[in-house]
């Protein structure tokens, strides 16, 4: 009896959170207060409907296998586990604080930061197995991985530091200074690259001993770095300004600045070279031409925080 | 559809609280700016609702008329210090450090608090049923703190600056002593870490809540009938409980929002009188001095400084 209450629960939980999709790519945005992600035509540009998740979900990864989006609910203390075609709820999964979220490359490890919490926790990606948690203070923010997965680089932006941690022998390497507040993190040629959000400069740090051998000047704010598809470009969104700055990866010399009003934060970019940009404080995202600096908007959620582009969604 | 009150948050964050928090070097606090813009926003839009919808009420049918209101004006200041300014800013960073440090504590022990939608699956996705099944165990939550706060002598020196007030109206709900809020803050923490927190997307919900509750202390002969007074607290029986004779350890209608829990556990009184208000009790400075007066008296009473 109590399975078929428990099939039936569970019939009255998908029938409610999914329907066929009918677009070309998806955009998924994580709602921060809403409580849901936003699925979006990305065609159209309109958005087709919000799966729910529990409390407070910022940040979003694809699984290596490409199977599973997986959404981290903060206050829910869950994984929520998506169909990365088609928004379904797969799986859900009890995980302490996951705030960013992150695979390293070889797909072996996941790491998940509690920036509430001041942890760090190391999963095995396969079994989802907590293999170890640090206790690192304070407010583990963005992370980011050296191109062989042994180390993996995270800011503390309750402190001015940024830690290394050594993912093979799971032990802190080096945990040093490198400015007010650290916030994004980005492996870029040989270096770490991390935004600070407490002044208006990147720092460029050696991955060896975490030492700050140049500072590039962005603007007021600067939280978080992505890296262009085809590696030649990188950019920062400054929050305090209000700003995007583009950089050149090869020399970091910034290239372009476009204004971005509504508080950019993560941004994703799509197959037509276009980028889109999630404005934390203005409930909507905004796809950037970069070639013209025009913006379009799409009305979602509010605050909204991760994005995820699969433009091969059906 | 757009969120009005998050919208304004945004604006508030946007142009005045980052550019603030990056001048002053606290940029770590950006995220949590945001919740205590989005408190204040809720707070303000409160008071005025409340104010706009209550005050025609009590010119209408008042119930009594004082020749001064000068202790209405300090209860005009705990709703302001309450809803919109120091009291939600010290709350939400001192509920969101505490919730963590425990939550934190509480994971590393294998427990992780548990959520109305992790003990009930079909809840997720219904986040308005899901709200108000909250707001219902909260409300019984509630009302057994504020009848334990009258049942045990020390809790109630501190909850008699509540009482204390002979000119109670609408402006009285956040009258309170700041201990009194704080164990209210731990008693609540304590509640969400068994069930979790509610979902806070519904801001007109909360603010429905509030109104209710201000409503009730307001100065106004209204009543909600047989039946609306047994489904929502009424002006009419939330008086009953700040009655003269109903003051002290033992009371009547002690529900915030709903009358239910008075039904279930015997302590309702749906009589048809409006009482004066106030506790004999309490000395003259609870009743009528300012803001720090009121909140020495309640420390003195809770000392056994000044015998009540």
């Amino acid at each position: 009896m109590r399975l078929i209450i428990r099939l039936l629960l569970l019939c009255a939980l998908v029938a409610s959170t999914v329907r066929p999709a009918a677009a070309t790519g998806l955009a998924f945005v994580v709602n921060s207060r809403s409580a849901s992600v936003s699925l979006i035509d990305m065609t159209k540009l309109v958005e087709l409907r919000r799966i729910p998740v529990l409390r407070e979900p910022h940040h979003l990864v694809l699984s290596p296998d490409g199977k599973y989006l997986l959404v981290g609910d903060t206050v829910g203390n869950e994984m929520f586990f998506l169909d990365p075609t088609t928004g379904e709820v797969k799986r859900r999964l009890p995980v302490a604080d996951p705030y960013q979220i992150g695979f390293s490359p070889n797909g072996k490890m996941l790491v998940v930061n509690g920036l509430a919490r001041d942890q760090i926790d190391v999963y095995d990606a396969a079994s989802m197995k907590l293999v170890k948690r640090f206790a690192i203070a304070s407010m583990p923010s963005h992370l980011a991985f050296s191109p062989d997965s042994g180390k993996v680089y995270v800011s503390l932006q309750g402190s001015n530091r940024l830690v290394a941690i050594d993912l093979v022998r799971l032990v802190v390497i080096w945990d040093v200074p490198v400015g007010s507040t650290p916030a994004g993190v980005l492996w870029n040629r040989g270096h770490i690259l991390v935004a600070d959000m407490g002044t208006d400069y990147v720092a460029e740090v050696d991955p060896a001993d975490g030492r700050v051998v140049n500072r590039i000047r962005t603007g007021n704010g600067a939280h978080q770095l992505f890296a262009s598809p085809d590696g030649r470009l990188i950019y920062v969104n400054n929050r305090a300004a209000g700003t995007i700055t583009v950089l050149d990866a090869a020399t970091l010399a910034a290239e372009r600045t476009y204004h971005v009003p509504g508080g950019p934060d993560d941004l994703a970019f799509a197959p037509d070279g276009k980028i889109w940009i999630t404005c934390r404080f203005a409930e909507k995202i905004a796809i950037l031409d970069p070639s013209s600096g025009q913006l379009q908007t799409v009305a979602v959620g509010t605050q909204p925080h991760g994005i995820f582009l699969n433009a091969a969604a059906p | 559809m757009p969120d009005p009150f998050d919208l304004t948050a945004g604006w508030i964050e946007q142009h005045a609280l980052v550019p603030l928090l990056y001048q002053f070097g606290w940029m770590r606090w950006e995220d949590l700016s945001y919740g205590w813009a989005l408190f204040a926003v809720y707070g303000a839009v409160q008071v005025a609702f409340t104010y706009a919808i209550c005050l025609p009420l009590e010119r209408w049918r008042p119930l009594e008329r004082w020749p001064d209101r000068d202790a209405v004006g300090v209860d005009m200041l705990y709703t302001i210090i309450s809803r919109v300014g120091v009291l939600p800013l010290v709350t939400f960073v001192g509920f969101y450090q505490a919730q963590v440090a425990l939550n934190g504590w509480m994971t590393d022990q294998g427990w992780v608090p548990p959520t109305l939608e992790g003990l009930f699956p079909f809840l997720l996705g219904r986040q308005v049923v899901t709200f108000f099944l909250y707001a219902v165990i909260l409300d019984c939550a509630d009302y057994w703190r504020h009848r334990l706060s009258h049942m045990i002598g020390w809790w109630y020196a501190l909850h008699s600056v509540h009482h204390a007030q002979r000119q109670m109206t609408f402006w009285s709900d956040d009258r309170n002593h700041i201990l009194d809020d704080l164990i209210a803050f731990f008693w609540f923490m304590a509640i969400g870490l068994m069930i979790g927190i509610p979902p806070m997307q519904f801001p007109l919900l909360v603010l429905l809540l509030r109104f209710i509750e201000s409503l009730s202390h307001a100065n106004v002969r209204l009543n909600f009938g047989w039946l609306g007074d047994r489904l929502v607290v009424s002006p009419r029986f939330h008086r009953l409980h700040h009655g003269i004779r109903a003051a002290g350890r033992r009371s009547c209608n002690y529900g915030a929002v709903l009358p239910w829990w008075d039904m279930l556990f015997r302590t309702a009184d749906f009589s048809d009188e409006y009482a004066p208000t106030g506790d004999p009790s309490a000395g003259e400075g609870m009743a009528t001095g300012s803001y720090l007066t009121q909140q020495l008296e309640g420390l003195r009473r809770l000392t056994g400084l000044r015998p009540g």
